[in-house]
């Protein structure tokens, strides 16, 4: 008992990790630019459905490379022609347009692809466990946490060590001020909601090797993403982090003692969370 | 003279308008589409059953233009009308066939694949008395503790599923069976099915999880599972759910410890498999692979003709599904629902629409479709791209179906 228990905590973190990755990119847009993309989980999709398109001509590790970058110039032209229209306005407007979005990307890429399942591969190496007893531990997803960690660090260096980290920070805290001191925000945040697509389109690459690429990837996906955000704190990127983390092993924990409760058990968190601390973990006070 | 030849322009463009409205004005359209006798499909388009949901309708449609070439229903045309029921929402399900009957005036109503959509939609054919076919809702009620006279059903029920894999399973994979389930009607009744068939074998059973439907990562039910030490692990979900539970049991290397297994899988789903992933022992309902059997390569290759693949079983329920409602009323020569169910009564699909090396028919006093049901193995690669499944085993219908009692009906006829 004691070690399914281990077992699914350490799994836990590995599930959470990857929710993590997803709940980034939709934090950091909300962050700077206050929308709350609901087609997150469409650029998902269609970063696994590019990845496994490209295949066949650029092989696994192409894919990888190339699929989230093209999922992001997807990402900067929805921007420049859709979103940016709304900025300033009630939030309710973009959420109403990327909730539309989501819809048509579900419904796009069924069109396109078919509306079964496609069989993706990933190389053969990465697919054992890596020991019998911890079978849970497949190269491929130790491949996926070290994706993650690097995609992290990553971000975090970008957020705090270069001038367009420290634009997108200064903004999120006050566009305003930061526009006066002359900074492009249109430009701004238009790279930023390309760099949170991104992380959609990788999220979405690593999460076809383990799952099925079928069009209602994406929102399947996209809830754990919402709850993490909450749990973790609005407006607080390490707090979106743990939020993910959180949920991942509080699932898995639930799998041994109430199964069918696996999914319910993160609802349950949140609203915990929003009646004791409604700021998040790590939240600001204030933010939304 | 200007204004004679303005007003004979005139003259001649009003004749033309009037000639155009003739044939295109909408009264017109109306008054002809309510000569059509009317098959309204329920169905999901949307959503974790879409793949399937599309391949009954492809059968449908196939049906469709078959029956309109030899004639149509009672002389008349036949014509599909489709509406998204949604994957997995009931109140979708039951406003659309509501349109169907009350506004679309049908008279025959198909759907649906998710057994719980299916059971609401017969509640309402019951209320409203028309005749309802059900291609490919598998939850024993629908045929059993609540059928109706006017609901019909193509696919198999659960217990019928059950039935004919255990005793090759517990044969070839061992007693202890673990049970991973979707968390709603279909599951839970597979679930009861299996371990009775199981119990009557002389397995058991060490566990089980439900798993909410739309679930993305098993890993958490995996580890449990591989914990309780099972011979066999009891896959029972479908869909996309069945591609990411096999998927990650793959990637766990559990094919290696333990026998994985299920009762009903399907070509969309092994589709939708790499290879690695094709195993385990199942049921499939119907096979296009089936050599020697009259008329199957026929509807193979017409189905190959409209979409460049295999029909799965999908397909076929779709395609028997709407050809029961042409045989129906040709043969009662009536489109009344009860004249029509009467007329389905113990009645033998005709071999070139059971397409099975013993026929299906329609149990009389239950309205079960008892066809042929093959047990086999998924194959990473078999003797097309497209062949699958590896039939070991085809079991005769009445042997899996049980008796009329076990299946709990008790039908009561409109007086």
């Amino acid at each position: 008992m004691t070690q399914v228990v281990l077992f699914n905590v350490f799994n836990g973190l590995i599930v959470g990790a990857f929710y993590a990755l997803m709940a980034l990119g939709l934090s950091l847009i909300m962050n700077l630019s206050g929308v709350i993309n609901f087609a997150h989980g469409g650029f998902l999709a269609i970063g696994g459905y590019l990845a496994f398109t490209l295949m066949p001509y650029v092989g696994f590790w192409g894919g990888l490379v190339l699929a989230p970058i093209l999922t992001a110039v997807l990402g900067l032209i929805v921007e420049r022609v859709l979103v940016r229209r709304l900025y300033g306005r009630d939030p309710l407007y973009s959420l109403l347009l990327t909730f539309g979005l989501a819809f048509m990307f579900e419904d796009g890429t069924r069109f396109i692809w078919g509306a079964q399942s496609l069989p993706y591969q990933v190389p053969g190496w990465l697919l054992s466990p890596l020991s019998s007893d911890y079978f849970f531990l497949t190269g491929y997803r130790l491949f996926m946490v070290v994706i993650v960690a690097l995609a992290v660090a990553g971000l975090f260096y970008i957020l705090n060590r270069t001038r367009l980290g420290m634009r997108i920070r200064a903004g999120t805290l006050d566009l305003e001020t930061v526009s006066v001191l002359g900074v492009n925000v249109r430009v701004l945040r238009n790279m930023n909601f390309g760099l949170g697509i991104y992380l959609a389109g990788l999220a979405g690459v690593l999460a076809v090797g383990q799952l099925g690429l079928q069009p209602t990837i994406g929102s399947s996906l996209i809830m754990p993403s919402f709850v993490a955000i909450i749990v973790g704190g609005l407006g607080s990127l390490p707090g979106t982090l743990l939020g993910g983390l959180l949920i991942g092993v509080a699932s898995g924990v639930t799998t041994v003692f109430f199964p069918s409760a696996t999914e319910a058990v993160m609802y349950v968190m949140m609203a915990a969370v929003l009646l004791v601390r409604p700021r998040g973990l790590l939240g600001e006070e204030g933010r939304f | 003279m200007n204004d004679i030849k303005f007003s004979r322009r005139s003259l001649v463009k009003a004749a033309a308008l009037a000639g155009v409205a003739q044939v295109a004005s909408p009264f017109v359209l109306t008054a002809r589409a309510a000569d059509n006798v009317k098959i309204g499909l329920d169905n999901p388009l949307t959503g974790t059953y879409a793949a399937v949901g599309k391949n009954e309708l492809i059968g449908c449609q196939l049906a469709i233009e078959q029956i309109n070439a030899k004639g149509g229903i009672l002389g008349r045309k036949a014509e599909l009308l489709v509406e998204d029921s949604t994957s997995g929402d009931a109140g979708t399900a039951v406003q659309k066939a509501r349109k169907l009957i009350d506004r679309d005036k049908i008279d025959f109503l198909l759907g649906n694949v998710n057994s719980a959509l299916a059971l609401a939609m017969a509640g309402v054919a019951a209320e409203k008395g028309v005749l309802h076919i059900v291609p490919g809702g598998h939850t024993d009620a629908i045929t059993g503790a609540t059928c109706h006279w006017n609901v019909f059903r193509v696919c198999n029920t659960t217990q019928m599923e059950a039935n004919a894999v255990t005793p090759s399973l517990i044969k070839n994979a061992g007693k202890k069976w673990y049970y991973i389930t979707p968390d709603y009607a279909f599951g839970h009744t597979l679930q009861a099915g299996l371990e009775k068939a199981c119990a009557k074998n002389g397995g058991t059973k060490v566990g089980g999880d439900l798993t909410p439907l739309g679930t993305t990562d098993f890993s958490s039910y995996l580890i449990k599972a591989q914990a309780a030490n099972p011979d066999v692990i009891i896959f029972l979900t479908q869909g996309d759910d069945m591609v990411n539970a096999l998927k990650q049991a793959v990637q766990f290397g559990l094919d290696k410890k333990v026998h994985l297994a299920g009762a009903q899988q399907e070509l969309e789903a092994l589709e939708g498999l790499p290879p690695e992933a094709r195993i385990g022992t199942w049921v499939f309902e119907w096979y296009w692979n089936q050599p020697g059997v009259p008329h199957v390569a026929e509807f193979v290759a017409e189905i190959k003709k409209k979409t460049g693949r295999v029909p799965t079983a999908r397909t076929w329920f779709g395609f028997a599904s709407t050809w029961t409602c042409a045989l129906a009323a040709n043969g009662a020569k009536s489109l009344k629902a009860v004249d029509m169910a009467k007329h389905l009564q113990d009645f033998h699909l005709p071999p070139e629409i059971a397409l099975m090396p013993d026929g299906a028919f329609y149990r009389k006093g239950q309205n079960q479709l008892i066809p042929n049901l093959y047990v086999g193995h998924a194959q990473a690669k078999g003797s097309a791209p497209d062949d699958l499944f590896k039939v070991t085993d085809v079991v005769k219908g009445p042997d899996a179906a049980g008796t009329l009692e076990e299946s709990g009906c008790k039908m009561t006829w409109p007086a």
